[in-house]
């Protein structure tokens, strides 16, 4: 039997539990990507929760992701909902606002930085010609940190979209010719009948979300690299920048075991919501 | 209401699938080994394996392969070019695993970096080699000097990676005013440069674009700061420092400074020198040549007069180095010896790469045939100092500091124009400190 199990084991080990141990192991070391360290035991730790970066970086991300998978959510939904009804080309949209999430992340932030990064761009010069003046998208902290966040739900929208319409699909339309029947208007069935009924995939969509913005580098890094001023840097960003760029891989690894905390504690209160559903 | 269409979802499934995707952060942060794009070590296999970076246009690199190619030294050598993107992580992934080159070109500042975590084989006997056949004198003035360590050479350099100041000569013109030679000068003719919509101290410091934090480095040290001071320590509050950003500052206040600057990319930049955006600015030697045709009227201008009366720049010295792991030391020399009487096909053909180090190509008539690059190498050369500045040795921490945090966020608050410099500077120091400590 051990046998039989073995090469799993050894797999798993080899991918998941070694790189974990080393990552630990970076954590509480002074070292680099090739060389262990001193042992510094959890000052590392100590340092980042301690930095005023973090709690810059832990805030930002906390919008990121709030907005991320509410916005993209409530986007994904309302499409997936259009396009149940009978609309003329609904293949052709479909496959038109699957775009954002289908073209690689690197094409679309710099059809973005395009859009927006220079007062020559068009949306900066359609908001001079309204008589906004001169509008810096990505150069103002505030507006970059929209332009970002506002990035993440054009490309995450179309996944919530599949993920709804899938949902809605399961849903027995009989439900609703019987709820029509008792006097049901349109606004009563959604809140009453589709809500619940899709809730199930809406926990599930809002747990892998929550992973996806929490996780996010690319969106962000290759928009704004976190700037300006950190406006824009996530704890991810943060984690990258601290073992890649200032060469520092404990405080950046132990931001990562950071995160991956935070995640397990959304992601298992999320779970015992979706266990709630089902015993309902 | 009870949703049975739906499969139920397991606690172990779940959790299995939600621990892979959470536990992603940790797991990337921890990349050790592998990925090293690399199948055999560098001394392994009896192949001297050679790693070079993209210098310059696509032919840089096929070029590079045909010098390798013709090697026909008693090791047999190999081409893999590496991409500046993540390259720190494939350079380190591969020496942890002992899968690295044994001869490479790289970063700035890699060579020391490596030698700090006893990578590197150091270049001393190399280098009085070099004193035996005359190639020794042919390097211009002062550039080997930027690769000693306490050690020793930790790499031979090959080109420079100059910033000077570049103006349009049109805008200018349009402007009204000449050539700055000074700061005071500099500041009448932004304003001027300013009325006709153009930017009178172009820069970028947005995503991966670093020329906005080396421009800050260039005013401080062409005003004497810099920093660090002579042993290496962060140094960087400063008057000569405070009084440079102040300068900045100034610009920024005043206009002069583009107030999108802070978030433009690299091709954001460049867009605004096409554009006739840009007037005047500190860039990379080969900004002429990414200009589309606005680059005939770019020139590089004489090094200004700070506020402070001094005279100076920043350069890198972009170098070659020998690894530890290599098949023989001496493979590793007579390999590099040839590469090193092989670079002068790089400005003969020409592609695009930056600044030589040696005499006898800086006085070939082909390198001669671009008045921009003579002046950087007549005027600019002889004045620049490394990012150590006072200190004239190099060392491994430099790797951080250049396109790390603290300086990259000193440049965008800087370049806001909003940050008091002093606070500025002092936050830098904190952040170098805390870089350099360890």
């Amino acid at each position: 039997m051990i046998l039989l199990v073995a090469p799993a084991i050894i797999l798993v080990v080899l991918i998941n539990a070694y790189p974990l141990v080393v990552a630990a192991s970076q954590s509480i070391h002074n070292g680099t990507l090739i060389v262990t360290g001193d042992f510094v035991g959890l000052s590392n730790y100590v340092d980042v929760v301690t930095s005023p970066r973090f709690w810059s970086a832990a805030r930002f991300t906390l919008v990121f992701t709030v907005v991320g998978v509410f916005g993209s959510w409530l986007v994904g939904m309302g499409l997936a909902l259009l396009l149940r009804t009978r609309i003329p080309g609904r293949g052709l949209f479909k496959i038109l606002l699957m775009l954002p999430w289908v073209v690689p992340i690197v094409v679309s932030s710099t059809a973005w930085n395009w859009l927006v990064g220079t007062p020559d761009s068009p949306l900066p010069a359609l908001a001079a010609n309204l008589g906004f003046g001169e509008v810096h998208f990505l150069a103002d902290p505030t507006l970059a940190a929209i332009t970002v966040c506002v990035f993440k739900v054009w490309v995450s929208f179309p996944f919530m979209m599949l993920m709804t319409s899938a949902a809605l699909a399961a849903v027995d339309t009989g439900v609703y010719e019987a709820a029509g029947i008792d006097g049901a208007g349109r606004w009563q069935q959604f809140v009453h009948i589709t809500l619940p009924l899709i809730s199930r995939s809406t926990y599930i969509s809002w747990i892998l979300m929550t992973i996806f913005c929490v996780n996010d580098f690319p969106t962000i890094y290759l928009l704004t690299g976190g700037g300006p001023v950190d406006a824009t840097s996530s704890l991810v960003v943060l984690a990258y920048r601290s073992v890649f760029q200032d060469l520092l891989t404990g405080p950046g690894v132990a931001i990562a075991f950071l995160m991956t905390l935070v995640l397990v504690i959304v992601s298992t209160t999320l779970y015992r919501q979706i266990k709630k559903v089902d015993i309902a | 209401m009870n949703n049975t269409q739906h499969g139920g979802v397991s606690r172990r499934g779940f959790l299995g699938l939600a621990g892979a995707a959470i536990a992603a952060p940790a797991l990337a942060a921890c990349n050790v080994s592998g990925n090293s794009g690399a199948t055999k070590a560098g001394g392994g296999g009896g192949t001297l394996k050679f790693w070079d970076m993209p210098w310059g246009t696509p032919a840089y690199n096929d070029l590079g392969k045909k010098i390798i190619t013709d090697y026909t030294g008693s090791t047999k050598a190999s081409y893999q070019i590496i991409q500046w993107n993540g390259f720190y992580q494939t350079f380190s992934s591969a020496i942890a695993s002992k899968t690295g080159p044994a001869v490479s070109s790289g970063a700035g500042f890699q060579a020391f970096q490596f030698a700090d975590q006893g990578q590197i084989a150091y270049a001393d006997n190399f280098i009085e080699s070099l004193k035996k056949d005359g190639t020794y004198d042919d390097f211009l003035p002062g550039v080997l000097d930027t690769m000693k360590t306490d050690k020793g050479y930790a790499g031979v350099p090959w080109q420079t990676d100059v910033r000077p100041f570049w103006y349009n000569k049109a805008l200018l013109d349009q402007a009204g005013v000449s050539v700055p030679t000074s700061w005071d000068e500099l500041l009448a003719a932004g304003k001027a440069l300013k009325k006709i919509g153009a930017s009178g101290f172009a820069t970028g410091a947005g995503a991966g674009n670093n020329l906005g934090a080396h421009t800050m480095v260039a005013m401080m040290v062409n005003n004497g700061g810099g920093l660090f001071d002579p042993d290496g320590k962060p140094d960087c509050v400063t008057d000569a420092n405070i009084q440079a950003m102040t300068f900045v500052r100034e610009l920024a206040n005043e206009g002069i400074i583009d107030s999108g600057a802070v978030s433009y990319t690299a091709d954001n930049l460049d867009a605004q020198w096409k554009n006739k955006k840009a007037g005047i600015g500190i860039h990379t030697p080969g900004l002429a040549a990414r200009a589309g045709t606005t680059g005939k009227d770019l020139h590089v201008m004489d090094p200004l007069k700070s506020s402070s009366g001094t005279v100076a720049g920043l350069f890198f010295v972009n170098n070659l180095m020998m690894y530890t792991n290599t098949p023989s030391q001496e493979a590793s020399e007579a390999f590099l010896k040839y590469y090193l009487g092989q670079i002068h096909t790089y400005w003969q053909s020409p592609v695009g790469v930056a600044v030589p180090v040696l005499k006898s190509i800086a006085k070939a008539d082909y390198h001669a045939k671009d008045p921009n690059q003579v002046a950087i190498v007549d005027k600019w050369m002889p004045v620049c100092k490394t990012y150590a500045a006072k200190k004239t040795q190099s060392f491994a921490a430099l790797a951080a500091v250049d396109g790390g945090q603290p300086l990259a966020q000193f440049a965008q608050a800087m370049l806001q124009g909003k940050t008091d410099p002093k606070a500025a500077i002092t936050t830098l120091q904190q952040g170098l400190e805390s870089i350099v400590k360890r």
